[in-house]
Formats: C-alpha cells, structure tokens, sequence
C-alpha cells in the first residue's frame, strides 16, 4: 500500500511507520497547492519584515521632482504625488498587511479554540449565555462591527486589530463550538468514557486534536479575510491613516490620480490579492495534509 | 406557519435586543461625550450645557437608554450633531438606494451563480474535469479580489480608458436607462463578489445531491440527464444554496459601503463614512443598527424559504 | 421445459479509473437468464456484484467506465443503445429495485410525483390514467390506503413502506426483468421477510425474471432458483440453487456455505473462518483470485486464470481442482484439541477468571428502564416520554454469553449503553459482581468500570484518527494509572498478539487498517483492563461474512479462555445462536422471551420469537422450500407511542381482546424459560 515516498520509514519487512511530527510539515510541502502558497508567502514575509534592513527607499520620504512618475528600474512601482517610492510604501505596508493577518489570525484561534471548547462541551447555562453574545456579534455584517470599532476606539493599528478580532472572534467560536459538538458525539469519546476518562483527557487527548485541521483551515482564511478587512478600513480612511503606509492608504490616495497615474492604486492592490490568494491555497494545502480520511 | 413565525420572532428578540444595547454602550466607552468634540475650545461651559441638554445628554444613561429604545420603537433616531437634520429622515433617503442595489445583486448573482455552479458539479460528476477546475479557480480569483481594487480597476477601464459606464453624478430614479448606467458598474463590483460565494456552494450541493441514491434511482427509470439535474438536483440543492445566500447578504452589506463610497452613491454606506469623517456619533449609531436589522431580517427570509421548500419542517 | 433466454451478458468489463489504480470490478462476467427466471448474484462488499448490476443498466458513474463485453435483453445489444434509447428500457423493459430505500426516493417529491413521472416517461397514460396506475400499484405491493398514502412524502413513510413503493416504481410499466440490488439489506428481519415474499409472488404473478444481488446465502436459498457466486469481479461459480448448496465446487464457495452458523442442530464449537482478505482489485489478475485464500491452492492456481467448465449440464465452476480434494476442509468445521493449541498466544496479565461463587451471576438486571423525554419547546410545554427500554430482568452466570436479540427500535443498544453507565438507568438496578452500579458515582463508578468493557458495532469510529494503535489499545490502562510506561508498551505489544495480529500493526493509525483487522484492535482494548464482563454491540454487523467469522471465533476463544462474560447484541439470529448460552428476545422496550438458546431455538414460544426464527432465512434451499414462512404484517411501531396492551398485539396473528387491554408479565415457564404472553402457558 505505501511506496515509503511520503515520508514514512519502511521497515524490512516493508510496513511503513508513519512519524507522525515530520509528515505533517512534509506534506504540506509535498502538497502541490501548500507549496505554491509557501512559495509566494514566505519570501513576502521575509521581504515586508526584513525591509527596514533593505536596500530600499524611505517610504516617507518626499521628492516633489519625482513626482507621479511610472514605474521604472529606480522605482519598481512608480512614485506618488509627493514623489515617494510606491514600492517601498507597499513593502511597508505589506509588513502591516502582514501583522495584522498574523495577529488576528493567532487570536480568534486561541479565543475560538477556548471559547468554543468551552461552550461546546460543558453545554448548560454557560454555552447559551456565550452563544447569546455570539448571535449579536454575529448579526452585524463583519466589516461594519469593525467600521464601529474603529470608530470607538480611533483610527491606527491597534485599534483596527482589536476590532477585526472582535469581528472574526463569534465566527471562530461558533465553528469550534459545532466541531466540538460533533466530535463530542463519536464512538470513541464513548470509548474513553468507559474507563472514567477525565475532563481534560477527553479535552486535549480527544477532542480539540480533531478539530485543530478545520480550526487551522479557518484561521489561514480569517488571516486573508483579516488582510483584506484592514485594507477596506484604510481605503475607507478608517483604518492606519497617512503617512504611515497601508496596503489600503496608498490605494486610496492612488484613487485621485487613477487616471494619470493608474500604478500607484493597482499594483498595491495585486500585491493584496496575491496575500490573499496564497493564503487560500494555503487553507487548501492544509485541509488536505491533515484530513483524516486522506491516505497517510 | 403564523405559530412559527411567532415563535421565530420571539427568539430573535434577544438578539435584537442585546444588538440595540451593545451599539447603545459602545457608543458611551468613546471618552467624553459627542459634545465635547462638536463643541471644541470655542464654547463656553454654558454653551455646552445647553447643547448636553438639546441632545439629552443631560439625564441620568439608563433614562437615556430608555429615551432611545422608544425612539428606535417609532424609527425615530434623533438628529445630526452637525447639521441637526433627523436621523430617520436621512436614512429614509438612502436607504431604498441601497435596497435597490442589494436587491439587484442578489438577483444577478444568483441567476449567474447557480448556472456557473450547476454546470461545473455537472462536469465534475461527469468527469469533465477541465470545465469544472476552470471555474473553480475564476471563483476563486473573483472571491478574493479586494472589491475596491477591483471596482477602481473598473473604472479605469470602463469609465477612464473606454469611456462607456458613467462612475459619478445623480441617482435619478426617472430615468431607468441613465439609473441603469449609472448602477451598473457597482453592480458589477458587488455581483462578482457574490457569484463566487454562491456558486461554490451550488457546485457541491449540487455534486452531492447528483451522488445521492434517489437520482441514481431517477436515472434507472429512463429520466433523461438534464431532466435529472433540473427536476430532483436542483430543487433539493436548494437549501443550502438559499443559507449561504442569506448569510452572505452580511458580505454583501459590506460590499454595498465600500462600492457607494467609491462610486459616489448617496445611500447609507455613504452616510455612514460620512458620519465617522464628521464624528457623528448618534448618526453612525442608527445606520449600523438599520444595517444588523436589515441583516436580521434577510435571514429571517432565507429561514423562512427554506423551511417553504423543505417538506420535512412542519410548521 | 426450457425457457427462452432473456438477458445475455458476456464476458462483461467494468473498471474505475481511479488516481489510484484501476479498480478492475466487473472483471469478464459472463451469464444467461431466462424468461421469468429469478437469478441471485450474490457475493461479498468489493466483489463486484452492484458494479455489474449498474452496467447493465449503463448507469456506471465517472470514473467508471464499461471497457468491453455486449449486453443482450432480446436481440438488442444494450451497450450499442443510443442514450435516448436506454432511457426507453430503463424503467421501461427493467425495473430497478435498489438497497436503501430510506435514500433511494427524493426526499422532497410526493410519491405521487415520483410513480406519475415514471409511469408517463414509459407509457401513453394522461396524468389521470397515471395516477389511477399508481395507486393500482401501490394496492398491489401492499400498501394499505394506498390513495392516501400516494400523497405523502417518503419521510413520512416507514423504510417497509418505501422499498414497496419502489417495487410499485419497478413494476409500474411491466418491466421484462427487475434488479433487485441488496433490496432487504437496510430492514428489519421481519420486514425482509415481506418484502422478499412480495418480490417472490410478484415474479411469479407477472412472469417478469429477477435479478437479485445479495450477499445473504440465506436469502439465496429463499428466493432464488439459479445463483451466481461473485469473487474479485469474476463469476466463480453458477448454477440452480440446489446444486450448487447442496455440492458446492468451488472452494469460495464451500468456504463461504460454512463461515455461517447453523441455524438447526447443536451449537457448533468452532466456525470455519476464510483466512486473509479479498485481493487488492487494482493489481491485475495473474491466476485464481481466491488463491492466495485457498488452503488447496496449488502452483497452476497462481498462474493461469480458471475458466468457467461444467460440473453437471446445470453447473458450472472456475476451478482448476476437481472436487473431492476439498472433502478435507469440509470436515474442518469442528476443530481439533491441537487446532485449538495452535490460537494465538495470550497475554500473561489475562488470567482465567474462576468465579468466586459459582451460583452467583456476574450480572443481574432487575426492573431496568430508561425513558426520555422529547425536547419540551416555549409552546409546548412537555415533551413527549419514550420508553426505550421499559422494564427488562434478566442475569447472565459467569463465563457465559447472553444474546440480547431484537430489531431496530426494540432498546437494545439502550440497554448496552445502560450496562456500560454510558447512560444512567431511569430505573431499575445493574447488580454486576454483587453491586449495584446503576447509579454509582465518581471512584467506585471508576472501579466498575474497570469490569465492564465494550466491543462497539463500528469499529473505526469508536478509534480516534489522530491515535496509533498503541494509543488506542494502552488508553484505558493510561487512564486508570495502570503500570509504567514501559509495562503498558509489553501489554499492547501481549493484547495484540493475543488478538492475532502481528506487533507492527501498533505503529499504525485506524484508517490503515481493514475493517475485520479494526475490529481485532476493538477487542483488544476491550481486554486491556481484564475485565469479567464484555458487551459486544453488533460486533460483526460491519463486517463481510468471510472476515465475520474470524471475529466470532476470536471471540469464543477469548471467552473459552478468560473466562469472561459476554454479553452479545445483535439482529443477526443465526450468530446470536452460534455464539449465546442463553437468549432474551427484546420487542420494544420489553424482553418477550427468555431462556437457554437451545430451548428458544429448537421450540420458540412467544408469538414474536416465533415470527423471528420463521422470517431469518436459513442457507439450505431445500430446508427453505419445505418452510412455511410465517409472516408478520404491519410496521414495528414506535417506541414514543407503543400499544396500550401487549406491545406485540398489533402484529400478533394469535392476538386476543385481553392481549390489547393488559400487558403480559414475563413467566417462568417448566424448561427455565420465561415467555412473556397471555397466550402460553
């Protein structure tokens, strides 16, 4: 059955034994559509997060002499009115892009890893009062709870972090708390019931390693959606405001000069699709790797 | 059906009501109160008292809470800091701009999204794989295109280079054709967005459905293919096609701010951003609650359709 | 007299193209059937049996696809036929009935539309005509009110009634032949035996030919007059009925004819069990498929594929072996002392448990019941009460089996839930080892449970994916502290021995493993802990009959062995005897009869047992035709709403007026059997 080529060992007697830290990160790899995503998203990150080491322009730095001029090997992407490089604000703003798909991503993970895990197995009075809360949160479209967030707490970075989360936050409970449930009532909770497992045995033994795959799907797409969100709040001239640069910002102040100056608005904004196209493939890559179905 | 209705409505007070409260408090953690920053270094302490008072920041929250949930009772939402016009009144202009544009997309979208899905689950189930990844990867790319790059790249080809669609100028309900230019840019914007959505959905329920015993059974009594997939496939696809519709209408809410904000179209996304700029809060307070109820309600409706087409649910 | 021949299928190839490999199912299928004739295929999962049903009707899906050989109804070949013309002889020239009838009917089309819709595809009926032809049909496959009943939706039906309004479909345009794809395999027993008996009198009223696929010999025997035996996509064997149960020629076959247990006769110690599994179908064929499973293989058998030879002018084989050579297992079926010596060796922490008082039972069970209430909603205040299990007492005596039998619905997977404390009894006591552990709690419900361990009907759910073998078989011993580290790694490595795999299997992860090797693992972490008592919950139900045997027997041994206590579930009649010392048939909620297996076996008592034994079909033809089939009528009710009386009286053919007022209690009878009926004593 197994040709030893997904990284098992295949012993003499030709039975393979999975080691089952390795195949994880190797099929990843060895997946067609986690390659490509790694491919394109680890240089990104590299490249937002090392820029300040970089060869590169001061991304606030003005020079009114160069002002809207096409892109060209001095500037890759062109510059803006004020004549500043347009591909060193989009690394700079990649970087942010990049935080905040990061940051949000690791919270609702954990908030919807513990809030779900709780609500979905203790059940009783405590699930109805967090899921109370969720069908409020839930019954705002996402990007407008955020556009109100941002508007109690002020534009910047922190704030546009702390309100996406709040958005994405119910979404990811509410997954945690249906996969929680669902796992909850397999065979093999029985099972380990019937040698008096306890609470946490059946928890972290059981129960959130088989909801972990999907939990980790959800979170590369809230990372993508958590990009794009930040990005529509700084078009909106809600989210990081200038000077400082955002994938968003720059597109914005591009809008005024799209017609003579088509590059600043649409090459920031491939760079924002290609983020979040990797990081789908990557969900994809993800799914596939750690679907249990799925020949190891 | 009325006693389901009943009952769906008494489980959505709480929600409803938890909703109102939450804009209602939130708006209180902004430090200071509205006042303050309308009233900037130029007012005298006497001045602002009487501005607390015309706004009835002057009693104690819980009266002004209770004040607010009567006014939202008889949509009535107060007036603009800034220019003292009435709240409602704004949003009642707006409004049906919005509906218009909301409702046109769900239209196209869905028509687009379920042929587009249908054939692709069809070529899928029949092997044709080609056809089937093609469309999955354009959904793919639709779906994740930032809509306001994709709406700015529009208008550079369409109103900038080629000079067809108009991207400005007046909602003018008079004139369909002139509206029709006018909107169809935006259109094309939030469809695109919602296709994508959609028509993944109906690729697999489709797929799933044609994999269930019951067509193989329709197939082995002579029922011609395409018979098939619009007699049992479609209509039982229905359900989840109808949810993901329904919950997708909270993405398309969002779109609807973003394309009017970039077209210039004077609906309440508009009104909203408008708001925050002028740090209007009772106004961007009433329009995100006239967006989580109109939200609510739309999937009140999908609930409703789909218990209509499920034989299952008694009412 | 002979028949004129109606379907001629030859030399048949269906594959799937998989990523995998091939899957070579339908692998050169060869047969006749005549006119009006009842043909049964019958063969294991994998074998290849519907894959050949669907081709016939071209009804293959993507990535299958039909490589070669002609399909003759008539003189048209069906594999030349435009798709517009199959659609005339699909439902029109053959009716289809398929295996689950709770998904074979679109959930949201009323029956109306679904019968209106065939019947006017095939025939020149207006929809009136049409509708007037459905109802007829409905009438004559035995659904009562069937002018009511054609308005509703299939869910409002129960699976009887669904698979009857299928035959009504198949029927509907007086098709020349129906296939019957495992059309009884997802009901009940007593309904099996309707819907079998309503096939039957239809082929014989209509003088319409039957394709029948099954993996039940015993249905075979009941139905059908020629049978085709499927292994690995090739016909292996073929003849009447008759012949072939009564000299079986292949040693698929052969085999097969004794992996089940008697029904008749005494209890036998040992089954004959088929070692290893079926091949891997996307190697290609070099020999007999079943070589490598043959204990009479010999070189010739690995290299060149057997075709079929005629054994009797009604007879045909594939087998390079003439019989006479398998006159060597057939005497297999009772193992010798030194057979038995030759079992897996066991683990040196199971030790032989000796009772400490013979006379005492390891369990006893008095008065059990359990009874939920439906979700009480805001407008309506209480729910309804069912009475899952209403009332059962019973004991089992250390070392021996008890069968716990009944069909869907009758509470016994309630009970064994109940035995385990994975549900807390509403009433009633579980006295295991002289204790009441009916509503223990915290330590002591953690000691007891170190007695009681299960062998669940599915084994792959009941493993976590994420776990190793080693993981799934030392939990139990993790979680109750038990030894280091170390000496739980010796004990998996011990269990698994004992349970006949070898100790590579330990590093392995559930979805690597067959269903019959899953299973092995079950009992294995069942054994982990020592316990006195097992519940096996339809162990074997997922199982092929080849492997079923492997784990009946393994079973046995274990319980010859340790000691334990089992306490055995299932609806499968024949096992239940093999495998139990005593029996309790269940009828919902209720235990009905009560006794030693021979005694409940050779002479039932209560009406329903009786129904019971008469409806499992027995693998003999000529037992079968000498048969009368005694037939129950009407659904199983449900549980939330049971009859008032005695729960068997809407069924009971010997039902009295006091039988529908009062309820009969369970009564010692002379032979030490309880019955519970007004109507014996």
């Amino acid at each position: 059955m197994q040709n030893g080529m997904d990284g098992s060992i295949t012993t003499s007697k030709g039975i393979s034994l999975p080691r089952p830290k390795l195949r994880a990160l190797q099929k990843i790899l060895r997946n067609r559509q986690g390659l490509v995503a790694v491919l394109i998203l680890l240089p990104m990150i590299a490249f937002a997060f090392l820029a300040p080491v970089l060869p590169l322009q001061d991304p606030l730095k003005s020079n009114i002499t160069a002002s809207l001029q096409p892109p060209s090997t001095d500037n890759l992407f062109g510059t803006d009115k004020l004549g500043r490089d347009i591909f060193s604000r989009t690394v700079s703003g990649m970087q942010t892009s990049m935080m905040v798909g990061i940051i949000v991503a690791t919270i609702t993970l954990c908030g919807g890893l513990l809030i779900g895990s709780v609500s979905g197995f203790f059940g009783g009075r405590m699930d109805r009062f967090i899921m109370g809360i969720v069908d409020i949160f839930l019954s705002f479209p996402s990007l407008l709870l955020a556009i109100g967030m941002v508007a109690i707490f002020g534009a910047g970075m922190l704030p546009v972090i702390i309100a996406i989360s709040i958005a994405d936050l119910p979404r990811a409970i509410r997954l945690q708390r249906s996969l929680v449930l669902s796992v909850k009532s397999g065979a093999f909770i029985d099972a380990a019931r019937m040698v008096s497992a306890p609470t946490h045995w059946l928890l972290f033994r059981h129960i959130i390693p088989n909801t972990l795959a999907p939990m980790l799907v959800a979170a590369s797409i809230t990372a993508a959606n958590a990009i794009l969100t930040e990005a529509s709040l700084s078009f909106l001239g809600l989210g990081i405001t200038p000077p400082e640069p955002s994938l968003g910002n720059i597109i914005r102040e591009g809008q005024m000069y799209l017609q003579e100056a088509w590059w600043i608005s649409t090459l920031p904004g491939l760079v924002i699709f290609a983020i979040a196209i990797s990081l789908h493939l990557l969900s994809d890559g993800i799914r596939e790797v750690l679907d249990p179905r799925s020949k190891r | 059906m009325a006693d389901y209705l009943l009952k769906k409505a008494a489980q959505l007070i709480p929600t409803i009501l938890g909703v109102v409260t939450l804009v209602f408090f939130a708006i209180r953690l902004i430090p200071g109160d509205s006042t303050s920053y309308m009233a900037g270094d130029n007012l005298s302490g006497e001045a602002v008292d009487a501005l607390r008072e015309r706004m009835g920041l002057d009693v104690p929250v819980w009266q002004q809470y209770l004040d607010y949930l009567l006014g939202i009772l008889k949509f009535d939402f107060g007036t603009t800091m800034v220019s003292g016009l009435p709240i409602g009144q704004l949003i009642m202009e707006a409004l049906p701009v919005t509906f218009m544009i909301a409702f046109l997309t769900v239209l196209i979208a869905c028509l687009i999204a379920v042929t587009l899905g249908t054939i692709a689950a069809f070529s899928a189930h029949k092997g044709k794989k080609l056809i089937d990844q093609v469309l999955t990867w354009i959904a793919m790319l639709v779906d994740l295109m930032p809509s306001f790059w994709m709406a700015l790249l529009m208008m550079l080809v369409f109103t900038l280079s080629l000079g067809w669609l108009p991207a400005s100028g007046p909602i003018d309900f008079s004139d369909p054709v002139g509206l029709l230019q006018r909107i169809a840019l935006p259109l094309i914007v939030l469809s695109l967005g919602q296709i994508a959505t959609i028509a993944r959905i109906t690729r697999t329920s489709v797929l799933e459905v044609l994999n269930e015993d019951y067509i193989r059974t329709a197939r082995a009594f002579g029922t011609p293919q395409l018979l098939v997939v619009f007699r049992h496939a479609l209509k039982n696809a229905a359900m989840p096609i109808i949810t993901v519709a329904g919950l997708g209408f909270g993405n398309l809410l969002n779109g609807t701010v973003i394309t009017e904000f970039i077209f210039s179209i004077p609906g309440i996304g508009t009104l909203l951003i408008g708001g925050i700029n002028s740090r209007d809060y009772s106004l961007v307070q009433s329009v995100i609650l006239v967006y989580s109820f109109l939200f609510i309600l739309v999937n009140m409706m999908t609930d409703l359709i789909y218990k209509y087409f499920d034989p299952r649910v008694k009412f | 007299m002979e028949k004129e021949s109606l379907l001629i299928v030859d030399n048949l190839h269906t594959h799937f193209f998989t990523e995998q490999g091939t899957v070579r199912a339908v692998n050169g299928v060869s047969f006749e059937l005549k006119k009006g004739e009842r043909l049964a295929i019958v063969g294991e999962s994998g074998s290849g049996k519907s894959a050949m049903a669907m081709s016939l009707l071209q009804l293959i899906s993507y990535p299958g696809r039909i490589v070669s050989g002609s399909v003759k109804l008539g003189d048209k070949d069906l594999l030349q036929m435009s798709e517009r013309q199959l659609n005339e002889v699909r439902g029109g020239e053959i009716g289809t009935v398929f295996q689950d009838p709770m998904t074979s009917l679109d959930p949201v089309m009323t029956i109306e539309e679904q019968l209106v819709h065939t019947i006017r595809r095939h025939t020149k009926l207006d929809r009136r005509g049409a509708v007037q032809r459905a109802i007829e049909l409905l009438r004559q496959v035995g659904i009562p009110d069937p002018e009511t009943r054609i308005r509703n939706y299939p869910f409002e039906l129960s699976g009887g009634m669904r698979q009857r309004v299928l035959i009504a479909m198949a029927l509907s345009c007086s098709p020349k032949l129906i296939i019957a794809d495992e059309p009884t395999t997802a009901l009940d027993v007593t309904i099996q035996a309707q819907i079998v008996e309503l096939l039957k009198n239809l082929s014989a009223d209509t003088g319409c030919a039957m394709l029948f696929i099954t993996h039940d010999l015993g249905l075979v025997a009941r139905f059908a007059q020629k049978v085709a035996v499927m292994y690995a996509g090739r016909i292996v064997e073929y003849g009447t009925v008759r012949e072939l149960y009564a000299n079986p020629q292949h040693p698929y076959t052969q085999s097969l004819l004794r992996t089940i247990p008697s029904m008749k006769g005494p209890r036998a110690k040992r089954l004959l069990q088929i070692d290893g599994f079926p091949p891997d179908m996307r190697q290609p064929v070099v020999g007999c498929s079943f070589a490598q499973r043959c204990p009479a293989a010999q070189p010739m058998c690995r290299t060149e594929i057997p075709s079929l030879t005629d054994r009797s002018p009604t007879h045909r084989a594939a087998c390079w072996i003439e019989d006479g050579i398998f006159s060597g297992i057939a005497k297999e079926t009772a193992p010798t002392a030194e057979e038995l010596l030759h079992l897996p060796p066991k683990a040196s922490f199971l030790r032989h448990q000796e009772p400490q008082d013979a006379a005492m039972p390891v369990l006893e069970i008095k008065s059990l019941a359990k009874h939920y209430k439906t979700r009480s909603s805001l407008f309506r205040k209480n729910g309804k009460v069912v009475r899952a299990v209403d009332g059962l007492d019973f004991s089992l005596q250390p070392g021996q089996t008890l069968g716990l039998v009944g069909e869907s619905g009758c509470g016994k997977s309630t009970t064994a839930r109940m035995l385990l404390r994975l549900d807390e009894p509403s009433d009633g006591s579980i006295i295991v080892e002289g204790v009441d552990i009916a509503h223990l709690k915290g330590e002591e419900l953690k000691q007891f449970r170190r007695k009681v361990q299960m062998v669940f009907q599915d084994p792959y759910s009941s493993f976590n994916p994420k776990l190793t073998i080693e993981q799934i078989i030392t939990e139990p011993l993790q979680v109750m502290k038990v030894g280091t580290g170390e000496e739980r790694r010796k004990r998996a490595r011990e269990l698994i021995l004992t349970v006949g795999l070898d100790v590579s299997y330990l590093d392995r992860y559930p979805n690597q493993l067959s269903g019959g090797q899953r299973q092995r693992i079950g009992i294995a972490r069942a054994l982990a802990l020592n316990p006195s008592i097992i519940v096996a919950d339809e162990p074997t139900s997922a199982l092929d009959v080849s492997v079923r045997a492997q784990v009946i027997n393994l079973l046995a041994e274990l319980r010859e062995k340790l000691g334990i206590s089992v306490v055995f579930i299932s609806h499968d009649l024949s096992i239940v005897k093999h495998i139990s010392d005593t029996i309790a048939v269940m009828y919902l909620g209720k235990i009905v009869e009560f006794g030693p297996t021979q005694a409940i076996f050779g002479n039932p008592r209560h009406p329903y047992t009786k129904a019971l034994l008469s409806a499992a079909p027995i693998p003999d033809p000529q037992l079968e035709a000498e048969r009368n089939v005694e037939l129950l009528s009407g659904d199983l009710p449900s549980p939330a709403n049971p009859p008032k009386g005695c729960r068997f009286s809407t069924r009971c053919p010997a039902a009295e007026h006091r039988c529908k007022e009062e309820r009969p209690e369970l009564i010692e009878m002379e032979d030490a059997r309880k019955v519970a009926c007004f109507l014996v004593s």
